[in-house]
This record gives C-alpha cells, structure tokens and sequence, in this order.
C-alpha cells in the first residue's frame, strides 16, 4: 500500500507586496538585491508589516481547498542559520495552542480519491543563494534577497495519494485554482514548489526535497517506490530519512541530517499579534470567491449543454472562461465555446500572446453573429480573428481591408465555379473518376473567392456540373 | 550525574546557536548556574494557565501597496560583490 | 545660564530669549568634554549638534515655526537607529554599524527639533543591570564614581543625572531603565507595552521591552512621552492611545487614590534602608489624600526566573542575525565555511550576551521546553492575572525600584543570580505589560534610592500624575558634579 503525501509551496505572485514590508511580491526580473529594504534585509531594529491581503487570500485559498479557518491567526518563530535567512529566522505558522494557521483539515476530491489536507500556512520566503565557481573549488556564495520576504502558502497533505498519477491531477487542479482564485501565476518560475514523502507497505516515511519541476516529481515518486520495493523484497530496513532529488542523475540521494539541525525551537512570533478574522471578513471573503473550476465545468455542461470536453477546456483556464462568460448570450452559448476552443485557442496558447493580444468580447461577439447570419464563413472567421487578435481592428474593417465577404448568393457562387471549371478542363475529366480531384477543384474556387465559398455549396455545385 | 549531562548539552546547545566554545570554557559554569536558578519554575502553581495573547483584528494591517525603498540599501551594508552579498561557502 | 533645569523651563528660557539654543547646546557639550573622559556616559557624539542649534536659533529670529523641543539636547541609548550614526549595542559585533535608516521615536524627537547630542554607553545588547556588560568600558555613577549607574541605560542615566542632557531615551526589558533611573537619581519610564513605537530599537527581547524617557523631572518625562507615543503602522504591536496629553492635569494630585504596596518586594532580599525609604513613601502618599494597603503577588517569586527564561529565549532569536555577513565588523570570510565562519564571528559577542545565547537555546529546546520556556510563559500569564486581580482593588502599585542600594564596580559581576535578583521588582511591569516608573525619592549614604509606581495598562496618565505627587514631596540635595 503506497501512501505519499505532499508539501506544497505556493508563492502569492499576484500580491503588490511582500509579505512583511512594501518591496514588490513577485520579484522576477530585477538586479539583485533592488527589491529589498531593511526590513527584508534583516537589518537590526526592523519590525515586520503584515500584508492584511496576503492574509485575505490564503484565507481564500484555505477555503478553496475546503479548510476549517480559524477566528484568531498566530505566528511563529523557526530558528536555523542560512545565508538565505536574513534574520536567521523564518516567520511561519504552527498549530501548537489549538488552530492558528490559515486553514486546518480540508479535502479535495482527485480523480473520485478524496485527498485530506492536513494543513495550510502562510510564511515567508528566504532569498536565493548562487555558488561562485564550481561545486568543488566554490569559495563564496553569492546572496541576493530580492525573494526574501514574498508571501507563500504552504499546503500539507496527508499521505492519501496512491500512486504518481493522483499526485500529478492534484498539482495541476491547484494550478488552476490559484490562477482562477487570482492569488498565484503558476507559469512563473519558481512560483509552485513541491517536496514529497513516500512511504511503502505501512512502513517509515522518506522525504524527498530539492525538485525542480512537476515533472520531476512524477519522476522522484517513480524512483522512490522502486527503490524502496527493492528494499523491501531484500528484507533490507527501510529507513525514516530525507533525500534529494538530484536532477542529473535522476535518483533520490541521501541527504545527511543532523539531529541538532531540526531544533527549531519554535515560540510565538512576538511582533505580530495573534489577528483576529472577523465573521464579516469571512463572508466577504466567501462571497467574493470566484467560482470553482470543477462548478464552471458542471454549470456549462448541465446549463448550457456544451460538450464535456469543450467544458473542460473552458473551464480550467480562466482566460477562457472569463472571455466565454462575457461573450455568451442565450442564443450563442454554444458557438462561442467552440469558437473559443478551437479558432482562438492556438492565437493565445501563451502568456505573451495573451498579453499582446488585442482581442476584445466585444469583437467575439460581433464574430460570432456574423457567422450565424452568414455574413462570412467559419474559415474567413478564423482568418479575421487572426486578424483582430493582431491589430485590434473592429470586424467590419477586416472583413473590407481582408474582402472576406461571404459570396452567399448562389448564382455569384455558380458563375465563379462555371469560370474555374472552363479553366480545368483536364482535372474536370478526371474528377468523373477520381474523388481527389474534386477536391483540387474546391482548392481553386477558394483560392478565387479568396477563402470565403461555402465549402458544403461549392461542393455540391460541383458535384451536380460535372455529373452532366 | 545531573551536572554531567547538563554540561554536554550546554555544549550541544552552544554548536546550535553558533557560539564557538573553546576558550569559553569558563563560562559554563555560570550557565549551569543560571539554569539551575530556574528550577525554582518548579515550584510555580501554573499548569492550568491559559496563554494571554494581545489581538489585532485583519482591518488594521497593512494595505497591500508596492512601495519601493528609496535608498539602495546594498551600497550601506559590508561585504558585498557587485549587487550579491558575499557569504561564506556552504558544504 | 543654568544646565540644571528642566526640559521645559529649558523651552521657557529660549522662548523668553534669556539664551539661545547655540549657547544651551554648546555649554552641554562642554559639560560633556569636562566629565564624560570619567562617567563614560557617551559612545559618540553629534559633531553636528552646533550647526543644528545655528539653524534653529535663526528660524526663532525670522519668527518661523519651530517643534515643541526648541532644540532641547537629547541623548539616545545605543540601540536606537539614529540614521547615519553608529549604532552599536555597546558590542564588538556591531561596532561598524551605520544605521542607514531612522527609528520611529527618533523620526518623532526630530521632527518637533530636539537635538540629538549622542548615543549612550549601556550593557552590551541590553543585557545587564549595571552598564559594566558594554563591550568598550562601564559608565560610573555620578553620585560617586566607584559605583554602578545601574543598567542597561546607565549612559542614559548618567548623562541626565550629570547635566550632559536635558533628558535621554533608554530601553526597558527588565527594568533597564527604571534601574538606573533609581541608581542615579532621575525619573524613569517603562511606558505601557505598545504605546511607544518600537521601530528602530534593536531587539533583545521584543514581547517585553519598551523604549522609556529618562528625564530630571516627571513633567518633562510627560512632555516626551507626548511625542513619542502613538500607534505606529511600522510596529503592528503598537496600539492607539487617541493622541492622549499626559503633561495636562499632571497636578490632578492623588487624593481618594488606592495604593498597594507589593509585599513581596519589601520582604527579605531587600536592603532595611531601602524598605524604611518606601514606607517614607507610602506615609507621603497618604499625607497627600491616598489610601495604603498592601498586595500580594504570589509569582513574584517566580518573576525573575520567568523573566530570564523568556527574555534569554527571545534573544537565542533576535541576535541570531548577527552573522556578521551584511553588517557588523571586518572579518574576512575567505577560506571559512559557513558555519564555522559565523562562529568565530559570533566570538566578538561579549561573555555576558554569551552565556543569555546558550541560557536562550537551552530553554526553549526540545526535552526542556516544558520545564523551563513553557512554564515560564505561564507564569507571565498568571503574574498578569493576578496584578489584573490588583488593580481592581487599588489603582496604583508601588514598591522600591530596586531591592539594593547602588553597589561598587566590579562588586557583583562574577555572581550571576546576585545579579539576576537585582531586577526581583521591576521585572513584573515588564512581564505583565503595565506602565512604570521609577522616581529619585531619597539618598543613603550619599547613594540614591527611587520608588516604584505601576498602574493598569493604558492608565499612563494617571500613573504620571501619581509620580508628580510624589516627587513633589521631594527634597534632595544638589549633587556636586
């Protein structure tokens, strides 16, 4: 019976500041050692600031995730010396005079397993270390704080999951849920860490830290159960210990703990009062709560009949969703969610082209009744969304600048055809016996009205011509 | 026997604080003492105590507000290279 | 022109034009000059405090607005971050720190122009009770100068006391500055736990400690206190106290008052002159319209060791920072590894804060957590309960400052629980968060001894109005500098 349980870290990045003073949350892309003031730097007679929001949305994100939230917060002290640790302490939370932390025994639900969460923090960030030189020669290390102090939500499972794969669907529901709650962008680097324990058949539990990526971590999982079944199947002793996930190697390696180094001697953080959260701020909180993924998904699919996978898509990115959410009415719900899916989905699969697109719900709309009404056809639409996502330009100036009209009329339609026919006397021949050519035929009439035909039309015309 | 043990880990306690003992030697006995002194908590009548805390409730703290530091704190502090502060290396 | 008055008939004397601010402040640091090279109540000085009393007595000419301290001198004790001074906690770890920022009561002080004169000599890190832990020499008593000024703001003390400053800003932990308030005739303040902004102070132990005035007389105590008090957003422990004026109605008197007199500090570890001098007190009291009754506090007798448990635990913590990486002293990190590097660093801490760091890993480490910090957190929580329970039959508490009348140096520094028991009635303000203070009330043998008062906690004013009673019941004799 395999049980692993998981050690998540979560960075608040969409926070304007730092947990314990005004330096910016999410750090990236600054010089070293810009993003600090004395009270990140540790600098003697500093006090910290708690960030009343970073308080709100761990709240947030405890209640996502199901979590009783306590009436009064308290912080802690953990004490240990590393170059990363500015005050040599971290500011964190414990639940050692009844619940103080953010949010206590929540679950979740993970392909029909349910996932009991143990507990969730919020704490501080230490700053990044670089080694000069090589691992051998390294003389000095390098220290920049410029991280030090961003909020993080620590999430701890209990061993519930089973095997790799409940492991991977969790990572990736969290991932959307803290976009959707708007409290995390999962994309950046750095911004979701996971440690894992791992233990085999009842026995002592490993702890494995030190990995890079999710991936990694289906990876460090997968060595792990091995190594402790071949353990195991040679009667050897499996022992309660930490290890580190190397990368190159791609195995767990043991990491030598010493004893004194888990004395921490946690005592309440004396210069933060326990904060009291008051019914009101809960509600709010509550209310303000966007809607889960998993209750989108279930609402388009018994609301609005759209298919579940389409749902699925919808559901899970909250660009899609809030784009599909202001774009849809009565009568287009379901052309905008297929829309959505499958023409726009490739213009804006990345954060960069999210941010330069110039896309509005507006111009979607006004898509999306132009295909209804056959103004233009699907495939002139896909090419004036590329259009607009680029330039911005309303749908009425792409449709002139690009000629996409729609050629509705019959007879226009059948003249164009008569034309390409005459010009294609051999491939007319052919297309009597060949289905292929046919096709070429339908090429050309779309290459002269420049993509707009109706290609069902077109082919049917056809079709009936050359039968006679 | 109670000296002896207290004595090890007085000096267990000292590596974990980062306080090099050697020629501190001499100051042993006179944390052994303060130790000791303490004992007389023993005798406190306080096990049912409750812990008494001081509250703030979540509408007083800070607003969440990107401030940057005017100053450029690094160029005020030791030991730096560059941007980085130099620390020693870890093993 | 007279260095012996007050702060505000100081602020008399320049608004009246009997003097300037230039000349006030130059002959103070004269004063310094002819004594300090004796008390060592300095550690540096501000060798731009003339060009700030030039710049203050021109905007008096031109009429312009000046703050309420007309240019009072001021001294502050070392670990308070005054920007761009040394600030060093009187240690070796710290004695190249520039503080590159500005603590919040300092912000406060300059901006109604007081003068910064010069930071004040204290135990090193706040750690002592006799100014004798200071990495770079001990100050002396001005009464007499083989005796302790008391500690840890004995600089502060002295520099009052011997007119080198109109008054002074000090830490109290433990009793660090009611101590030597007592020690060295001056007023003394431990103000109620939040209510001066602790923004700026180095940490020793930070869920007790209060920055406190050190001052010649309870009005001017009263006049700083208005400037330094308040709720501050950079200290989330600060609370709001609406803006109180604790100098109005100072003379309000303490007629229909109830007073206790805590028992437990009169019993046996106190000196009979220094018991005889609180029952002079208490006499004074009820001549002046008070009731005397006495209080008993059973975890007293527990306080102290409370006290060092906790304050040694939370300073394991707050000077763990001193690695010496970001600031500190010169000490080249080539050829070390981490933590041994950090270990040799941590050798420039003096032997007192030495044996506080070890005391503060041991009690609150696993296997003795519930003996020692865990118990002692309840017998704070029970101390407070009970002077709670006090303060519903009397309004005020009051005990001598200290058990002992000042001692020689060098007289108790190799005994630490000697030293412990001098803070046995000091400590229980600090623990249970209630205002202090400690005001000069006689001399024995030439030596001073000061009374203690303590009220409910936000009850500031009220506490100050009782010291100005008493202190006007007062007579000693001028003291030959």
């Amino acid at each position: 019976m395999t049980k692993i349980g998981l050690e998540i870290h979560c960075q608040l990045t969409n926070l304007e500041s730092k947990l314990f003073c005004t330096c910016r949350a999410n750090y990236r892309g600054y010089e070293p050692n810009t993003n600090v003031c004395p009270i990140c730097m540790g600098l003697p007679g500093t006090l910290p600031r708690l960030n009343q929001k970073a308080v709100e949305k761990a709240t947030t994100i405890a209640m996502a995730l199901n979590c009783k939230t306590p009436e009064k917060l308290a912080f802690f002290r953990k004490n240990y010396f590393y170059p990363d640790l500015p005050k040599n302490f971290q500011i964190t939370q414990l639940n050692v005079y009844g619940p103080t932390s953010i949010g206590l025994e929540g679950k979740v639900l993970v392909d029909e397993k349910e996932i009991r969460i143990l507990r969730i923090q919020l704490e501080e960030d230490p700053g990044r270390l670089i080694y000069e030189g090589s691992s051998e020669k390294t003389q000095i290390t390098l220290v920049d704080y410029n991280r030090a102090g961003t909020p993080l939500v620590e999430i701890v499972t209990e061993p519930d999951f089973e095997n790799p794969k409940q492991v991977r669907l969790f990572l990736n529901m969290l991932s959307d849920l803290l976009e959707n709650l708007s409290v995390s962008d999962p994309e950046l680097e750095g911004a979701i860490r996971a440690d894992v324990n791992v233990s085999i058949q009842g026995g002592k539990r490993v702890e494995i830290k030190n990995i890079g990526s999710f991936h990694d971590l289906e990876k460090a999982i997968h060595f792990e159960i091995t190594r402790q079944e071949s353990l195991a199947a040679r009667n050897i002793q499996i022992i309660q210990e930490t290890r580190h996930w190397d990368e190159q190697r791609k195995i767990t390696i043991s990491a030598r703990r010493k004893e004194e180094e888990l004395e921490y001697r946690y005592f309440l953080e004396g210069d933060i009062p326990w904060i009291l959260i008051d019914s009101q701020t809960l509600d709010r909180l509550k209310n303000d709560m966007p809607e889960s993924i998993i209750s989108k998904k279930e609402r388009y699919i018994s609301k609005y009949k759209i298919p579940s996978q389409v749902a699925e898509v919808l559901s899970s990115d909250k660009f899609y969703s809030d784009m599909f959410e202001q774009v849809r009415d009565e009568t287009n719900v379901k052309d905008v969610a297929n829309i959505i899916t499958t023409d726009l989905m490739g213009l804006v699969d990345t954060k960069e082209k999210r941010e330069n697109s110039k896309l509005t719900p507006q111009h979607l709309v006004e898509l999306v009744n132009a295909i209804k009404s056959n103004k233009i056809t699907r495939t002139a639409a896909k090419i004036a969304l590329k259009e607009i996502v680029k330039s911005g330009k309303t749908l009425s100036d792409v449709i002139s600048e690009l000629d996409l009209v729609h050629v509705s009329d019959a007879s226009e339609l059948t003249r164009i055809i008569d034309q390409v026919l005459s010009e294609e006397i051999i491939a007319v021949e052919q297309a009597k016996t060949n289905p292929d050519t046919i096709n070429y035929l339908i090429g050309k009439v779309m290459q002269k009205t420049k993509g707009n035909a109706d290609p069902k039309l077109t082919l049917s015309i056809i079709q009936k011509k050359i039968q006679t | 026997m109670k000296c002896l043990i207290l004595k090890e880990k007085i000096e267990e306690v000292a590596k974990l604080m980062r306080i090099e003992l050697d020629d501190h030697v001499v100051y042993l006995d006179r944390v052994q003492k303060m130790i000791e002194y303490f004992d007389i908590l023993d005798e406190a009548d306080v096990e049912s105590e409750k812990l008494s805390v001081q509250e703030l409730p979540i509408k007083n703290l800070r607003e969440d507000k990107h401030i940057p530091y005017e100053e450029r704190i690094i160029d005020t502090l030791k030991n730096y290279k560059g941007n980085y502060i130099r620390a020693p290396k870890m093993i | 022109m007279n260095l012996a008055i007050s702060g505000l008939k100081y602020i008399e004397e320049i608004k009246n034009g009997n003097y300037t601010i230039e000349e006030f402040v130059s002959k103070t640091l004269e004063q310094i000059q002819k004594l300090d090279g004796k008390l060592h109540a300095f550690l540096s000085l501000n060798d731009k405090a003339i060009d700030q009393a030039k710049k203050l007595d021109k905007k008096i000419q031109k009429n312009e607005k000046i703050g309420a301290c007309f240019g009072m001198p001021i001294s502050i004790k070392d670990n308070i971050c005054v920007k761009g001074t040394k600030t060093t906690c009187a240690s070796k770890m710290l004695e190249d720190f520039v503080a590159p920022y500005e603590a919040t009561v300092i912000s406060k002080l300059k901006s109604e122009d007081a003068i910064i004169i010069g930071k004040t000599n204290m135990d090193e890190f706040a750690m002592g009770l006799t100014t004798e832990f200071s990495a770079f020499g001990p100050s002396r008593n001005p009464w007499n100068h083989d005796y302790v000024p008391g500690g840890s703001s004995g600089g502060s003390a002295v520099a009052v006391r011997a007119l080198e400053c109109v008054a002074s800003l000090g830490s109290d932990t433990g009793g660090s500055v009611r101590n030597p308030a007592s020690f060295c005739s001056v007023v003394g303040y431990k103000p109620t736990y939040g209510l001066v902004s602790r923004y700026g102070l180095i940490s020793y132990a930070n869920s007790i400690e209060q920055i406190g005035p050190l001052t010649r007389t309870v009005e001017d105590l009263a006049f700083i206190l208005n400037i330094i008090s308040g709720i501050d957003d950079k200290d989330n422990t600060t609370v709001d106290n609406k803006n109180e004026d604790y100098l109005s109605e100072i003379d309000a008197g303490v007629e229909g008052k109830k007073i206790g007199i805590i028992k437990e500090m009169i019993g046996d570890g106190a000196d009979k002159e220094v018991v005889s001098a609180t029952n002079n007190a208490l006499k004074k009291f009820e001549n002046l319209g008070a009731k005397c009754e006495e209080i008993s506090l059973d975890m007293v007798d527990y306080s102290v060791a409370a006290y060092y448990t906790i304050s040694a635990t939370e300073a394991g913590s707050n000077l763990a920072r001193y690695d010496n990486l970001r600031y500190g002293f010169d000490f080249p990190l080539e050829g070390f590894e981490f933590n041994s590097y950090i270990s040799k660093a941590r050798k420039n801490f003096g032997p007192e804060v030495t044996r506080r760091l070890i005391v503060g890993g041991f009690v609150p480490s696993a296997g003795f957590a519930g003996k020692y910090f865990l118990k002692a957190l309840k017998v704070k929580s029970k101390l407070t309960a009970e002077v709670n329970e006090a303060f519903k039959k009397v309004d005020l508490l009051l005990a001598p400052t200290v058990p002992i009348r000042p001692f020689k140096l060098g007289e108790k520094i190799d005994d630490p629980i000697a030293l412990f028991l001098i803070d046995f009635n000091t400590v229980t303000a600090n623990l249970t968060g209630k205002p202090a203070i400690s005001i000069p009330f006689e001399l024995s043998d030439g030596l001073p001894i000061g009374i203690q008062l303590l009220a409910k906690s936000m009850h500031d004013k009220a506490l100050l109005q009782a010291a100005y009673a008493l202190q006007n019941t007062v007579h000693l004799p001028e003291i030959q500098l």
